[in-house]
């Protein structure tokens, strides 16, 4: 039994072959490979420039205090080559001291003017550009608040994510420093070939005569170069797609020892990765070192053609050292621009996106003039109600009832039956398609939305929980709700009894999405926050989730105490809970099969008594009545 | 309470590396790709030489002329033509300069790229060899940054910081021995100020490092803020809770901005130095070098050359200042990184060491039952929690068992024991009489189907997700066991005697997990991508394909963790009606919450606080009178209450 460790030995038992009889691995079959780029394109680059434009238009007055210190900057700049121009020719060839001080202090103070405005621009420019994003972020924040359920199925939340960080992100330098940057660039070209043909124009010919090859070969590289990044851009993608599954599911690759797999599929697509990079090094360092040649080539030209203009004495020495120095703050821009224009694009890109989110403008619709909420009680009614999420697929057919103030209404039924999609509706987290949902005879589409909605409380089965106290968390940033309020209605629900196990009591920090929290603490919040809110009409979907059996006597208890504040709708799972309520309301396939109490329908002997006794019938302990007094279970 | 100092010591990522393991691996990717940037070294030095000879031809041409021109002679063909020359050369040591620039940035950047490939190869593999005791505690956030954000600063770290280091000390060092062979003195004034700017940028430099880290921080924030709000958002509308929301980003988006204004005036200075770098160096040449022109003791066109070394060396002085930064987060990065690669795996894999122990399973012998599971006195604890205690029980090959228990009773935690996710404190488990800490790792898992309580899928296509177990039977070299080909449904219903192809099980295993209908469904069948591009599948969907997943590995073990548990009753019941003939020739583990299954098995395990306190059958139980029976009767007398 004792065999060597190695794994040849296991192979012998499957059959005679060895390792030869490994399959060759699809490329295309790996973890991650669905993943695909958006289709851009739909906006032109000027409607989405002239967008962000609106962002920056409450920052105007900055910006153009910006634009109209370029014309300063741009002249400190170009003043300088004009400056050691006028040394050489006016003193250091005719050998004259007179005035050289003054030439030298506006050199000096070219340099510290120009040092001095440029921090002046860059401040302001991120002042306009840094406050424009400020809103454009809040602005994508509360349109995603206003889009109905609907969206959130279209847009997971990992892509939202990314249009409102990275994507705003990336408009960042496009936006701060980009756009006046670029112009700052063509103003020094434009300054820089006027003071040239203006000096001499022979000479100028001459040093733009490598202008067309510089151009041409740029463009030549830029091409390449542009293939290869956007290769990158995919690669990485699929690569961090990879990455990211992997690491959610190192549990499940490794019990199914795919580890070697998994590790072979992110290496090739590392490879090509790795591959695509190496295409960019190559034409960008062409690029780079074109660019950076060019400026001495000319160099070398001006010396070439300059030297017969100066001993014809058709131009000065100084012309052509000026030239010189210009030349070496000619090239420098271009390659810049060929860069900012890149970042430019991919700024367009980013903004073209979060623009196709802010375009969504899917709605609940909402009246102009909407009703007056009526007074309370409330009685709820569905009449005749059809709803769909896609088209021609009945989610409710012809679903009718009446809740009356203080009833407790539970609905039953299979998974899918369509029992969340009744309290979706009743939020009006979805319109209805056809018939009409009535709060004491009135539509709900007439009433304000928001204001409709503060009637309710929802306890859904999956508990959220806010980062923060579990006092937040409780009243949901209400100030007004005091403490013994806090402190009966958790009470009420068994929650006080659990929050004092903490030292900090209501202080206690739940981390990001209750992970700190059992499930059936979870719970009991999320009662304690029902019952604090004071709500007219209650939705509970009861959790399936399991929880020892102690626990879920309290949380049965408390459901009790729940139900029995206000008039409800629940959305039952516990026989107990289904037992005690005023109504039951079958579902099937989206209708409403049967109604009843429970011992009506039991009685009937129906569909309700059918899935009474598949669902409960059965030995389903961890559900069974409490066995012990709940408080004093607490403590465990 | 909690400071951020506390928080950043007791990062659960954070591990003491040692200064040599540090160094050994920092290097060891340097020395890796060595003869890259010794190359890289090598051109760059060409580049330099090239580059800084341009100047002195420069001063040459224009000394000639001005010569020329002063001596009043009136035939300049011959200063013409050797100042031609001078132009020649200017433009051949240029494209001289810029092939050796082309080949230096290759030649060092690309072992950045490598390292880049290997790092990220290095980490995915010790990923792979990591054990929940890494995982749990870890923010995935901080891990997933740590092998994508962290990598990236580590190559440009290696090849910016080389290429800058090398290159700015070159054009120093030939730049001021080309200055010093023209004026000593000058140049020794000229440069005089670049170490105080070289000092400011520096320190800036600092500056904007720290900032940057307290921009990503809140920006981080605003992230996590985004993440709550999407992902609790029925819980925002149903509350209405839009306006607090968008309160609190705002408070957040403010915060934000402040940091990033503070970091712009940081970087704003540091553009301003930059500025007064380019210039500063000319603005000292006019103030001394003029005087000395004028007093003779330097030409114009050493004055004309002198000014083209000062502002050649202008770029290399600015790059400093990046590599500065670069290599301070680089740094960081490398720490972050170093601190998963140095990680050793909690778990002895017997197939790694030469560890005569060793043991590999027995062979499965087709008519025999396979799967024998011995626990002996097993005791296991997560720090201080005693969570399974003195566990002893054989579950003979073949049969079915289940455990129940309440939540925390420790069933899951034996499951991770059985799959080595973790090991025992003490006591030995064996699968087929081998001790499984004995057994190599991977052959141990490769005979294990697991269904986990909490499904999760891949997003490939459906028949990928499937057929996952299958990839390394197939295609990986170190796995012993190839693809199985047995039934997953009798050869008397099928039709289908053994060996099956690959299809005809998957298509069997469909079945048998209930997906028939599901796949019909959709228009893609097998091929439908899962995920966000394709479909979202329902938990029970989902749990129905880690169910099959698990089937066509053709396990030793079966373990079905609370595996059904999103599947309606009905549904449940004919699963496992279906999976009795796969249950007949191996061992089952069921671990659940719902009882209604549970007369089927062969016997039940009731678990409470880490120990086993009933055994037996169903009925065994019923008559023990014990909590089985106890929670079966209220089960009863509910039932009799109802009636």
């Amino acid at each position: 039994m004792t065999n060597p460790p190695d794994c040849e030995d296991n192979s012998g038992q499957e059959g005679s072959e060895d390792s030869n009889g490994k399959k060759e691995r699809p490329s295309e079959t790996a973890i991650g490979s669905n993943f695909e780029e958006r289709e851009l394109g739909q906006i032109s680059d000027l409607e989405i420039v002239r967008r962000l434009w609106k962002y920056i238009r409450p920052y105007k007055g900055i910006f153009f205090a910006c634009l109209a210190l370029l014309p300063i900057i741009t002249a400190a700049r170009l003043l300088q080559p004009h400056l050691i121009q006028v040394a050489i020719d006016s003193h250091l060839v005719p050998g004259d001291y007179q005035g050289l001080i003054w030439v030298i202090t506006g050199f000096a103070g070219a340099v510290i003017g120009k040092a001095a405005f440029e921090y002046l621009q860059f401040y302001l420019m991120q002042k306009a550009g840094q406050s424009s994003l400020v809103d454009l972020r809040q602005h994508i924040f509360d349109h995603v608040q206003k889009r109905p359920t609907d969206f959130f199925h279209d847009n997971p939340v990992g892509r939202l994510m990314t249009r409102m960080t990275t994507d705003v992100e990336s408009l960042q330098d496009a936006v701060s420093s980009g756009m006046i940057t670029m112009v700052g660039d063509f103003l020094m070209l434009f300054g820089i070939a006027a003071i040239l043909i203006y000096k001499d124009w022979r000479l100028a010919l001459v040093s733009f005569s490598i202008l067309p090859l510089l151009v041409g070969l740029t463009a030549i590289f830029r091409h390449y170069l542009r293939q290869a990044y956007r290769d990158v851009r995919t690669k990485i993608a699929r690569l961090y797609a990879h990455l990211q599954e992997s690491i959610t599911g190192m549990n499940i690759i490794q019990l199914f020892v795919r580890e070697n797999v998994s590790a072979d599929e992110y290496r090739d697509i590392n490879t090509e990765y790795r591959n695509a990079n190496l295409r960019s090094i190559r034409y960008d360092a062409m690029l780079y070192a074109v660019v950076e040649a060019v400026g001495s080539i000319t160099i070398g030209a001006i010396i070439w053609y300059g030297s017969g203009q100066v001993l014809q004495d058709l131009t000065t020495l100084g012309v052509l050292v000026a030239f010189i120095e210009y030349m070496r703050k000619f090239f420098r821009p271009i390659r810049d621009l060929a860069e900012k224009y890149n970042q430019f694009q991919s700024a367009i890109a980013s903004g073209e996106r979060i623009f196709q989110l802010l375009d969504n403008d899917e709605k609940i619709p909402q009246k102009d003039d909407p009703k007056q909420l009526p007074e309370t009680p409330l009685t709820i009614e569905f009449d005749d109600v059809w709803f769909a999420y896609n088209e021609d697929e009945w989610i409710l057919k012809d679903v009718s009832f009446t809740v009356e103030p203080g009833e407790r209404v539970a609905l039953v039924g299979h998974t899918g039956a369509g029992k969340t999609t009744i309290t979706n509706l009743l939020l009006r987290l979805y319109d209805i398609d056809r018939g009409s949902i009535r709060i004491n005879g009135i539509d709900i589409r007439e009433f304000d939305l928001r204001a409709y909605r503060r009637f309710f409380a929802v306890v859904l089965q999956d508990v959220f929980l806010f980062e923060g106290s579990v006092r937040e968390n409780l009243t949901l940033g209400d100030d007004s709700i005091s403490e013994e309020e806090i402190e009966q209605a958790a009470r009420a629900v068994h929650a006080h009894q659990m929050v004092q196990k903490y030292d900090d009591g209501y202080e206690h920090h739940v981390t990001e999405r209750g992970a700190n929290l059992s499930a059936g603490e979870k719970q009991l919040i999320a009662f304690a926050r029902a019952l604090v809110l004071h709500p007219e009409i209650l939705i509970l979907d009861e959790a399936t989730a399991s929880v020892d059996t102690d626990t879920e006597a309290l949380i049965q208890d408390a459901v009790e105490v729940l139900l029995d504040q206000q008039t409800s709708l629940v959305i039952a799972h516990r026989l107990s809970t289904i037992e005690s309520s005023d109504r039951i309301l079958v579902l099937h396939r989206g209708e409403i099969v049967e109604r009843g109490t429970h011992s009506e329908l039991l009685k009937n002997n129906g569909h309700y008594s059918k899935l009474h006794r598949l669902q409960y019938a059965e030995t389903d302990t961890t559900s069974g009545s409490p066995s012990s007094d709940p408080a004093a279970a607490v403590g465990e | 309470m909690s400071t951020d100092d506390h928080a950043e010591t007791s990062h659960p990522l954070s591990i003491d590396v040692p200064d040599d393991v540090h160094s050994e691996k920092l290097w060891g990717y340097f020395f890796r790709y060595g003869w890259w940037f010794a190359l890289g070294a090598v051109f760059l030095v060409l580049t330099n030489l090239a580059k800084f000879a341009i100047p002195a031809y420069i001063g040459m041409a224009v000394e000639k002329m001005r010569a020329a021109m002063q001596s009043g002679q009136l035939d300049f063909s011959m200063v013409r033509s050797e100042v031609i020359w001078f132009g020649q050369i200017i433009m051949i040591l240029a494209v001289a300069a810029g092939i050796a620039r082309i080949l230096s940035r290759i030649t060092i950047f690309y072992p950045g790229r490598y390292i880049e490939f290997d790092l990220r190869n290095d980490l995915y593999e010790k990923l792979s060899d990591l054990t929940p005791s890494f995982y749990d505690p870890a923010p995935t956030g901080d891990l997933t940054s740590r092998v994508t954000n962290d990598v990236q600063r580590v190559r440009v770290f290696y090849a910016l910081t080389f290429l800058h280091i090398v290159n700015t000390g070159l054009a120093y060092g030939i730049g001021i021995w080309r200055m010093a062979g023209v004026d000593l003195s000058l140049t020794l004034i000229c440069l005089a100020p670049y170490p105080f700017l070289l000092g400011g940028i520096l320190y800036l430099g600092r500056a904007l490092f720290k900032q940057t880290k307290v921009v990503q921080a809140k920006l981080s924030d605003l992230s996590t803020k985004v993440q709550e709000n999407l992902t609790g958002m029925s819980v925002v509308k149903s509350f209405v809770l839009e306006g607090r929301e968008s309160d609190q980003y705002s408070e957040l988006n403010n915060e934000f901005y402040d940091e990033n204004m503070e970091l712009a005036v940081i970087r704003g200075g540091l553009n301003a130095l930059v500025a007064l770098v380019a210039g500063i160096g000319t603005t000292m040449l006019l103030i001394i070098g003029t005087q000395r022109v004028l007093a003779g003791t330097l030409t114009l066109g050493q004055f004309v050359e002198f000014n083209g070394y000062v502002v050649a060396l202008a770029f290399p002085t600015i790059a400093m200042g990046w590599v500065f930064q670069i290599w301070h987060r680089g740094r960081a990065a490398f720490d972050r990184i170093i601190e998963i690669l140095a990680r050793e795996p909690t778990l002895e894999d017997p197939a790694d060491s030469d560890d005569s122990d060793a043991v590999s399973l027995p062979p499965v012998d087709g008519s025999q039952p396979r799967g024998r599971v011995d626990m002996e006195n097993v005791s296991f604890s997560y720090d201080e929690d005693d969570v399974l205690h003195d566990i002893d029980l054989t579950i003979p090959a073949g049969s079915t068992v289940a455990f129940v228990g309440r939540t925390g009773s420790g069933k899951s935690t034996l499951v991770k024991l059985l799959t080595r996710l973790y090991d025992p404190d003490e006591g030995t488990i064996r699968l087929d009489g081998a001790p499984i800490d004995r057994v190599g790792l991977r052959e141990l898992r490769s005979e294990i189907g697991f269904v986990p309580q909490e499904p999760l899928l891949f997003s490939m296509t459906l028949r990928q997700n499937i057929r996952f177990g299958l990839d390394a039977f197939d295609y990986d070299e170190t796995i012993g066991r190839r693809a199985p080909n047995s039934a997953l449904i009798p050869p008397s219903e099928s039709g289908l005697e053994p060996p099956l192809s690959e299809d005809q099980r998957v298509q069997q295993a469909i079945d048998v997990a209930g997906l028939r209908p599901d796949i019909d469904g959709f228009s893609d069948g097998l091929e439908t991508l899962v995920g966000e591009r394709g479909v979202t599948l329902s938990g029970g969907q989902k749990q129905r394909v880690t169910l099959a997943r698990a089937l066509l590995v053709d396990p030793r073990l079966l373990i079905l963790d609370d595996a059904l548990s999103s599947v309606d009753t009905k549904t449940e019941h004919l699963i496992l009606d279906r999976l009795e003939y796969i249950m007949e020739g191996r061992t089952s583990i069921l671990l659940t919450h719902r009882f209604n299954a549970l007369n089927r098995v062969d016997r039940i395990y009731v678990l409470e606080q880490g120990e086993i306190i009933e055994r037996g059958t169903h009925d065994e139980l019923i008559e023990q009178g014990g909590l089985y029976a106890n929670m079966y009767e209220r089960q009863q007398l509910e039932e009799t209450l109802e009636s």
